[in-house]
C-alpha cells in the first residue's frame, strides 16, 4: 500500500464524484469525435450537479447512438430504432416529465430517416436536449454520405459530394426551435458550456456538434475533418456557463463585451463577444450567419438562437402537476359509481 | 293483407355529407326505443361529401343483426345510384322515393310511395332543404310503419341534445313527412312495426366508444395516435370522455394525448410510455399497424408494455377504407421481423370492447409485451345494443414492476431479463428510480440486459420469450362455446362475426344441421380450442377475409393428428357478413369434405 495520503476526491454540488457519471468503455474507433462528446456529457452532468438517475439517455441507431453505453452508467437509457428516438422520448416524457431527457443522435439518424420526428419534436417544443454528433457520413455501414455532407466535400472513398446538405441549425431555427447551437467536438470548453446551458433550458435544445469520423471522413479533402474544422471554425462568442447554485458575484467578469442569458433553472450562459456581436434572440441574424458560413465554406459555432418565451410540451399536454408515473392506480381508474351513473345516462339518453 | 311485423330490412340510399346520418340514427333509435330488435349498418364512402352512401336498418324479432339477404323497403334519395338500387329490388318491395329528383320510377312490380321530399323540405327551410329532406323520409316511414311520435320525439331530443332550434326544425319536418303520408297514401304493403316489451334494458353504443371507455377505465396515461378510418372515433372517444372522467377541478388531466406526425411516431410514443412505466396506447387500422412493425419488434424484444388497437378495415393497401374485414389477424399475431409472437385479444360485442379496453393494459404489463386489440369497422363504427358496461372485476395489474427500494433490495439475483420465477417473465425497474439502471436496446442482450452476441445468450433469450407468451395462452380471454351434439360439426369464429352467427346457425338448423360454436377471443390460442376441435368430427373456421387467417394459424399450431379435421370458410366482399352467404359456404364445405 502506498504511504501517500489518499487525495480527497472532488465532489460536485450534490456530493457526487465524477465517477458517478461515467459509463462503460467505448467501442468506437480510437480518436472518434463522439468519444470527446461523451466526455463532455459526463463533465456537464457532473458539474451541473444533476442526480445521475434523474437523467434518461435516449438514442436511435448508428455510431453516435451507441454512445449512451459509454456515459452516465447510473442512468436508465433506451437505444431505440433508427431515427425514432424523439417519439420514444416524447412518450416517456408524457409519463415522467421530471426527468432530464438527453438524446444523442447522428446525422444519418437525424437528418435522413429521423428528420420527420426531429421536426415534430421541435414543433412541440418537447423538453429535451438533442445532441447531433454530425460527421457527414454513415459509419456503421462503412462510410456512405449522409444528408449533412457539405457540397464540395470529399470523404475518404468515393466522389465529391454535390448534393445540397441539410443544415440542421437553419432548419431548427426556421421551425421555431427555442435553443439552437452548433459546436465542434474539438472545442471542449465551448461545447461543455453549451451543453450545460441546454440542460438548464426548458423546451427543445438542439446542439449540432461537428464530430469528425476518423475512419471515413477525416481526409484532407473533407470539410468535416479535424484539420478543416479547426482552420475554418468561426466562433461567434466565448461561452461560459454559470450554474444557478453559484453566486454571480464570484464569477470573473470578462473585460470585453458580453451578454448574459438567464436559463429556465436560474443558471446563466454568458456569451463573450469575439468579433461581431451576435444577438441570439435574432433569428434573422442567426440564419444570415449560417448562410454566410456556408458560402464561405466555414463552420460557425456558438449559441445561434435562443427563445425562453415559448411554452413547452408540458404546458400543452395540460397534465396534473404530479408526473403521471406517480399518480396512483386509484386515481387512474374512475369509480364504480361513475360507471353506474354513466350506464343510467346511456339508458335515458 | 297479412302484415309482417318486425321482420324486414330498410335500405336508405343518400349522398354522403347531406346530413342523412342523423336522420337515419333517429329512425334507428326510435325503433330501438319501441323495443324492436333492430340494427343499423352505415355503408359509407371514403369521401367527405357527394358520394353514395347507404344505411341499412334491419328489424328482426329473432334478434338478427346482419344486414339480411334482401331489401324490403328502399328509400331512394340519391340520383347517382337510383337505377342500380331500383333494379336490385325483388318484386313486391316497397319504394319510398323523392319525386323532386326527377328520376324515373319505372318499376311496376313494386309498391310505390312517391314523396315530394325536396318541396316539403323547402317549405320548411329553403336554406336547410338538403338536410331536412332526410328527416322528411323518416316521417313518411314512421307513418307507413307505425312508429310512434313518442319514440320519434325522444330520439330527436337525444340526437340534438339541448339544441332547441334543431329539435323544433326536425320535429316539424317529421310531421310534414307523416302528414304527407297520411293524406296521400293508402297503405298497400305488409310491413309494420310493433312495440315489444323488453326484459333487459339496453342502449345503443358504438364499439369504438365502448373501447375508448374501457381504455379510460383501464387507466390509460398516454394516447398517441394518428387519424385513420375506422379507428379515429376510438381515439376521439377517449379525448371526448377525458374531461369528465380523468380531469381534476383545475382542468388538469391524468392522461396525455398526442396526435402524432405519423403511425411510426405514435408507436414510438407508446413504447416510450411503457418504458417509463406508464400505460400507453394507440388506435389505428391495418395501414398504421404496417408502419409500426419495427417498433412492435422492439417492444417484443426489449419487453416493453404497449397497447395497440387495430380497428380492421379492408386491405391490402388503402383497400376499401370504409368497409369491414377480419384481415389483420396474422399480421398482428406475428408482427415485425424476426421470430415474434404477440398477444391478440378480439372482442365480439360492445360489452367486450369495454372489457378488453381495460384488460389490454393489465395483460401488457403482466407479460411485458405488446398487446393488440383487434376490432373492426363493423363492430367499431356501427351502433349495437348494449346491456350495460361492467366495472372491472380486478384491480389494475401492474405486473412485475419494482417500484420500491426495499422490495428491490430484498430481491436476489435481479437482472432485467432474468427469469427469476421460471415463468419467462422478468422483473423490471423504472427510469428515474435509481434502481438497477440499464440501457434498453433492440440488440441482443444477456439476462442482465448487457449487450451480447453470444449464441447461448441469444438462444436462451428467444426461448424464454416464446415460453413467456406461451404461458399466457390460458390466462387470456377464453373461447366461448355453444355446444350442440358432440362429435358432429363445430364452427370456430371470432370478433364481429358474433353478430351474425345466430342467424347462420338458424339457417343451418333449418336444413337439419346442428353445429356447435366456439368463439375465439384471444391469441395465442387457448387450450380449450384444441379440445373443442377434438370433440367434433369436423370443424369449420369462419372468417371475414379471403385466405382464412385463423385457419392458417390453427393448421400450423395444431397437433398433426387433427390438422385435417379443420376446414376454412373465408369470404369477404367488403360488406358486413350476410348470414346466407356464409351458411351456404358452410354447407358446401361440409359436402365437399364428406365426399
Amino acid at each position: 500500500m502506498s504511504d501517500r495520503p489518499a487525495r480527497a476526491i472532488k465532489l460536485n454540488v450534490i456530493n457526487e464524484p465524477k465517477d458517478s457519471y461515467t459509463g462503460g468503455p467505448s467501442s468506437l474507433c480510437p480518436g472518434c469525435g463522439h468519444d470527446q462528446i461523451s466526455n463532455v456529457i459526463v463533465t456537464a452532468a457532473w458539474e451541473n450537479g444533476i442526480k445521475p438517475h434523474r437523467i434518461a439517455k435516449m438514442s436511435g441507431i448508428g455510431c453516435s447512438s451507441k454512445t449512451p453505453a459509454y456515459y452516465l452508467g447510473q442512468s436508465h437509457g433506451f437505444n431505440t430504432v433508427h431515427g425514432r428516438m424523439p417519439s420514444v422520448t416524447t412518450g416517456a416524457y408524457a409519463i415522467n416529465k421530471d426527468l432530464l431527457y438527453l438524446g444523442v443522435s447522428g446525422d444519418g439518424d437525424t437528418a435522413s430517416i429521423g428528420i420527420g420526428q426531429l421536426i415534430h419534436s421541435i414543433r412541440r417544443n418537447m423538453d429535451m436536449v438533442y445532441i447531433v454528433e454530425n460527421n457527414g457520413v454513415y459509419g456503421l455501414t462503412k462510410g456512405q454520405y449522409s444528408a449533412t455532407a457539405d457540397i464540395g466535400s470529399k470523404k475518404k472513398k468515393g466522389k465529391v459530394n454535390e448534393t445540397q446538405p441539410i443544415d440542421l441549425c437553419a432548419l431548427a431555427i426556421n421551425l421555431g426551435c427555442t435553443f439552437v447551437a452548433r459546436s465542434f467536438s474539438g472545442s471542449k470548453k465551448q461545447l461543455t458550456s453549451l451543453l450545460k446551458a441546454a440542460m438548464s433550458h426548458k423546451g427543445f435544445a438542439l446542439i449540432d456538434v461537428i464530430s469528425p469520423c476518423v475512419t471515413f471522413n477525416n481526409n484532407d479533402e473533407s470539410m468535416r475533418s479535424y484539420q478543416y474544422v479547426k482552420e475554418n471554425e468561426i466562433t461567434l462568442h466565448m461561452a461560459d456557463y454559470i450554474p444557478h447554485f453559484e453566486p454571480m458575484v464570484e464569477v470573473e467578469v470578462p473585460e470585453g463585451h458580453f451578454t448574459d442569458i438567464t436559463l429556465h433553472d436560474g443558471s446563466t450562459i454568458r456569451l463573450e463577444t469575439i468579433s461581431a456581436n451576435h444577438d441570439p434572440s435574432d433569428s434573422m441574424a442567426a440564419l444570415t450567419a449560417l448562410h454566410q458560413a456556408e458560402v464561405d465554406k466555414k463552420h460557425v459555432t456558438g449559441l445561434l438562437y435562443f427563445d425562453a418565451t415559448k411554452p413547452s410540451l408540458a404546458e400543452d399536454l395540460g397534465l396534473v402537476d404530479t408526473p403521471l408515473i406517480d399518480v396512483s392506480d386509484e386515481d387512474l381508474r374512475p369509480s364504480k359509481d361513475m360507471l353506474d351513473t354513466m350506464n343510467k345516462e346511456f339508458l335515458n339518453q | 293483407m297479412d302484415t309482417i311485423a318486425n321482420d324486414f330490412t330498410i335500405n336508405i340510399a343518400t349522398a354522403n355529407g347531406t346530413g342523412s346520418q342523423s336522420a337515419n340514427l333517429i329512425l334507428l333509435q326510435s325503433l330501438f326505443d319501441m323495443g324492436v330488435p333492430v340494427s343499423g349498418k352505415n355503408l359509407f364512402p371514403s369521401n367527405i361529401s357527394g358520394l353514395p352512401t347507404w344505411y341499412i336498418v334491419r328489424l328482426s324479432d329473432e334478434g338478427y343483426q346482419a344486414p339480411g339477404d334482401r331489401t324490403h323497403i328502399q328509400v331512394l334519395v340519391n340520383k347517382a345510384t337510383w337505377a342500380e338500387d331500383l333494379a336490385a329490388l325483388e318484386p313486391g318491395s316497397v319504394v319510398v322515393w323523392n319525386m323532386d329528383s326527377k328520376m324515373p320510377m319505372d318499376r311496376e312490380d313494386v309498391v310505390s310511395y312517391p314523396v315530394p321530399m325536396t318541396k316539403l323540405a323547402r317549405s320548411l327551410s329553403p336554406k336547410l332543404a338538403k338536410l331536412v329532406t332526410n328527416i322528411v323520409y323518416v316521417g313518411v316511414l314512421a307513418e307507413l310503419l307505425g312508429i310512434t311520435d313518442e319514440a320519434l320525439h325522444k330520439a330527436v331530443a337525444g340526437q340534438f341534445k339541448g339544441k332547441a332550434s334543431a329539435i323544433e326544425l326536425n320535429t316539424t319536418a317529421l310531421e310534414l313527412g307523416r302528414n304527407h303520408a297520411k293524406e296521400n297514401f293508402t297503405k298497400s304493403d305488409p310491413y309494420v312495426v310493433e312495440s315489444r316489451a323488453t326484459e333487459q334494458q339496453r342502449f345503443f353504443m358504438e364499439g369504438n366508444e365502448a373501447t375508448a371507455l374501457g381504455c379510460i377505465f383501464g387507466g390509460v396515461q398516454l394516447l398517441a395516435w394518428y387519424p385513420i378510418t375506422p379507428s379515429s372515433s376510438l381515439a376521439e372517444g377517449i379525448i371526448g370522455w377525458l374531461p369528465r372522467l380523468r380531469t381534476n377541478d383545475e382542468g388538469e388531466s391524468t392522461c396525455a394525448v398526442i396526435q402524432a406526425e405519423d403511425e411510426l411516431a405514435a408507436a414510438g410514443m407508446v413504447l416510450g410510455a411503457g418504458w417509463a412505466g406508464g400505460r400507453g396506447m394507440t388506435a389505428t387500422s391495418g395501414p398504421g399497424i404496417s408502419l409500426m412493425q419495427e417498433f412492435i419488434g422492439l417492444a417484443y424484444f426489449a419487453e416493453i408494455p404497449s397497447v395497440f388497437w387495430d380497428v380492421n378495415r379492408v386491405g391490402p393497401s388503402t383497400g376499401l377504407p370504409t368497409r369491414t374485414q377480419q384481415s389483420d389477424l396474422s399480421m398482428l399475431y406475428e408482427g415485425s421481423h424476426g421470430d415474434t409472437q404477440h398477444i391478440v385479444i378480439i372482442p365480439g360485442t360492445v360489452e367486450e370492447c369495454f372489457e378488453f379496453g381495460w384488460r389490454a393494459f393489465d395483460i401488457s404489463e403482466r407479460y411485458q409485451t405488446p398487446v393488440f386489440g383487434l376490432s373492426d369497422l363493423d363492430l367499431g363504427m356501427n351502433r349495437w345494443a348494449c346491456e350495460g358496461l361492467t366495472y372491472p372485476d380486478t384491480p389494475m395489474d401492474r405486473g412485475k414492476t419494482i417500484r420500491e427500494q426495499d422490495v428491490f433490495d430484498a430481491m436476489e439475483n435481479f437482472g432485467r431479463y432474468r427469469d427469476v420465477d421460471g415463468d419467462g417473465i422478468p422483473y423490471r425497474t423504472l427510469p428515474g428510480s435509481g434502481m438497477a439502471p440499464i440501457l434498453y436496446r433492440g440488440t441482443g442482450h444477456n439476462p442482465d440486459g448487457v449487450y451480447s452476441e453470444k449464441p447461448d445468450d441469444y438462444f436462451a433469450l428467444m426461448k424464454r420469450l416464446r415460453d413467456k407468451i406461451d404461458g399466457a395462452r390460458d390466462n387470456l380471454p377464453a373461447p366461448l362455446m355453444r355446444e350442440e351434439v358432440e362429435g358432429d360439426v363445430g364452427v370456430i369464429y371470432y370478433g364481429s362475426m358474433e353478430n351474425t352467427i345466430q342467424e347462420i346457425d338458424d339457417i343451418l338448423e333449418a336444413t337439419g344441421l346442428k353445429v356447435s360454436q366456439c368463439r375465439v377471443r384471444s391469441l395465442p390460442l387457448h387450450s380449450d380450442v384444441e379440445a373443442f376441435i377434438r370433440r367434433h368430427r369436423m370443424t369449420i373456421v369462419l372468417e371475414i377475409n379471403r385466405d382464412g387467417q385463423l385457419w392458417g394459424i390453427l393448421r400450423r399450431e395444431l397437433p398433426n393428428d387433427i390438422v385435417g379435421m379443420v376446414h376454412s370458410v373465408a369470404y369477404s366482399d367488403g360488406m358486413p357478413p350476410r348470414a346466407r352467404i356464409y351458411a351456404d359456404k358452410i354447407l358446401e364445405t361440409i359436402e365437399e369434405v364428406s365426399q
